[in-house]
């Protein structure tokens, strides 16, 4: 199956990387050449830049070009559309600015090559991709920019493909390690009392709600602002201490690793788990441990929304370092993760099915 | 600009419009000697450069030759097609400054900085914050229509955010020297990321600057801004007192 395929019916596509130089954009460039034989209808987005011809920190990394078909929608910025030369009808001037110019929505009216560059800030990139598909996009692709994930979150798209490589680590092993763990953090289960979950859903209307601990018979204590940022391990200890049957933690915005640590030590000596809510993955930040790993120190994270993750693509070569063979790099990942289907868009088996699905009759 | 100049094609300019003339230095290690002279002279001419010439050249020590050449750049680029790229900015003064934040945004304008994570370099941040300033231009502590935090080098992501959402700031800057490793790089989206699962992503500025920001990294880490070698307090005030303006104007 091939990728367009199987993310034919995600509206609004998100596409992440974990880092630089995991082949998002080339994963964006199977996409379009596989929706554009089907002559699908497309709009794309970026919350970064794509399509520039040099990677921005490394100039001696060639990327790969964005091509669109004739009528595709585009949210980049006014100047990166004149440069690109190809003739479009602007739609709308979204009057959003970035360091690049500001937004406009156009339709192409020729086949044509594009950087692109659209708003950064999640609820932009959701009323761009709103706005395309208001005029007549029959999917939306959002990709991503470096390790960006915020355009993933349930509020901004309907679904995934993350993009993984080589470029994680020089041994093959730890690029399946590294993978795994991003993706636990987004699969992270979803919260199921139903009586929390009101609660926090009560939060997140208010989103600037306070951390709220909530009682084994759901008795709640509110916690300082911005609880989850910035308090100290006593302040922690004495939340805890005032609600000692405290078994949920509904965390308002940002759940930052450091406090996860200061959690732990606050709690040393207590029994029992601790459940913290969060909105979705997106708002979760662990760089040293995984989720696994505090959930057996009894720090559980369960989500209000899930995140679903479509498919997984590789890039085996890291830019002028390492390589590695695409087919054990997949089947050792396949193996780990299980279930979500892992695609090389430039592997020499998967670009010949492309041609065999798509070539002109 | 005269007129004569052909902006389509631009190339160096030294004695008259359009010799190319460039001159560049470099180390072999190879050396000092009549045959490396002829590596330089072969060297500059696979680089592109027309009539390449050593006008010196020394041993830098055993076995190293140091040379300094001039030659001319056989290669043009095409000014007219970058000219729309929207970084030329027309930088305010100071004083310029204070009256368009009294008459555009009519508040105090609440910036707070870092040097984030590992990084201990907080001379920018200080350059860009502090009264003293750098090179005779002040930090924007000394505007007043500023009030600034400078919370120092090596400041986690959640702190920076947790200050500035007391603050209520406008804007954060964050200071980081980005190197082709990704550690930095994450930091700086990290805190973006963060941001964003704040919930406070359309109210903050958030500005990056360190030796090797430019817009367009800017822009790929989901910066509204990034500054870099060469950028004064006033190239940032301007920044922020023009976006912010634009906001205000597009919210009332």
């Amino acid at each position: 199956m091939l990728l367009s395929e199987l993310t034919t019916s995600v509206r609004r596509l998100a596409l992440v990387g974990l880092a630089k130089n995991t082949g998002k954009t080339e994963t964006l460039a199977a996409l379009l050449r596989e929706l554009d034989a089907e002559g699908r209808l497309i709009g794309v987005t970026s919350v970064g830049r794509d399509g520039e011809e040099r990677d921005v920190i490394d100039s001696r990394i060639e990327k790969p070009r964005v091509r669109l078909g004739a009528g595709g929608l585009v949210a980049t910025t006014d100047a990166l559309l004149s440069v690109s030369g190809i003739a479009h009808t602007v739609l709308e001037n979204t009057g959003l600015r970035t360091p690049l110019g500001v937004v406009l929505i156009a339709r192409l009216r020729e086949r044509g090559t594009i950087e692109v560059a659209g708003p950064s800030a999640a609820e932009d990139v959701r009323a761009v991709s709103d706005a395309m598909l208001d005029h007549g996009a029959e999917q939306v692709l959002i990709d991503g920019a470096i390790d960006r994930r915020a355009a993933s979150s349930p509020a901004v798209t309907d679904g995934l493909v993350m993009s993984t490589g080589a470029v994680l680590a020089p041994e093959l092993e730890q690029v399946v390690s590294l993978t795994a763990g991003a993706v636990e953090l987004v699969r992270l289960p979803l919260l199921e009392d139903p009586a929390v979950r009101a609660l926090a859903l009560g939060e997140e209307r208010g989103r600037r709600g306070s951390s709220t601990l909530v009682g084994e018979d759901y008795d709640t204590l509110e916690l300082a602002a911005r609880f989850a940022l910035s308090s100290e391990e006593a302040d922690i200890a004495e939340a805890l201490g005032s609600s000692p049957s405290a078994h949920w933690l509904i965390v308002a915005g940002a759940l930052p690793e450091p406090f996860m640590q200061r959690l732990l030590r606050a709690r040393r000596g207590r029994d029992g788990e601790l459940v913290l809510v969060v909105a979705d993955s997106t708002h979760v930040f662990l760089s040293e441990r995984s989720p696994e790993w505090y959930a057996r120190q009894g720090l559980e994270i369960r989500t209000l929304t899930a995140i679903s993750l479509a498919a997984i693509t590789v890039n085996p070569i890291a830019p002028q370092s390492h390589r590695f063979e695409s087919e054990p790099l997949r089947a050792a990942l396949a193996e780990r993760i299980g279930e979500v289907p892992i695609f090389d868009v430039l592997d020499p088996d998967y670009i010949s099915a492309t041609r065999a699905t798509t070539a002109p009759l | 600009m005269p007129s004569e100049i052909d902006l389509a094609a631009v190339k160096p300019y030294a004695d008259h419009r359009g010799d190319g003339l460039v001159q560049l230095s470099f180390t072999l290690p190879v050396p000092y000697s009549l045959a490396a002279r002829k590596a330089a002279l072969e060297l500059a001419a696979k680089m592109g450069f027309d009539e390449p010439e050593v006008v010196h050249y020394e041993q830098l020590t055993e076995g190293f030759t140091y040379f300094v050449m001039y030659g001319a750049c056989a290669h043009t680029v095409d000014f007219t097609a970058l000219e729309g790229e929207g970084f030329n900015i027309e930088y305010m003064t100071e004083d310029e400054i204070e009256r368009f934040a009294a008459e555009h945004v009519g508040r105090t304008i609440v910036v707070v900085g870092a040097s984030t994570g590992s990084d201990t370099h907080s001379v920018g941040i200080d350059a860009m914050l502090n009264l003293k300033g750098y090179h005779g231009h002040h930090g924007l502590e000394g505007y007043r229509s500023f009030e600034t935090y400078n919370l120092g080098s090596q400041v986690p992501n959640s702190v920076l955010l947790a200050k500035a959402i007391e603050v209520g700031a406008d804007a954060i800057l964050v200071s980081q020297t980005v190197t082709q490793q990704n550690l930095h790089v994450q930091n700086l989206t990290e805190l973006v990321e963060m941001v964003e699962a704040e919930g406070r992503r359309r109210e903050m500025i958030l500005a990056c600057g360190g030796p090797r920001v430019s817009g367009e990294l800017a822009k790929e880490l989901g910066y509204d801004a990034g500054f870099s070698k060469g950028t004064y307090p006033h190239h940032l005030a301007t920044f922020i007192v023009r976006e912010l303006a634009a906001r205000v104007a597009s919210v009332g």
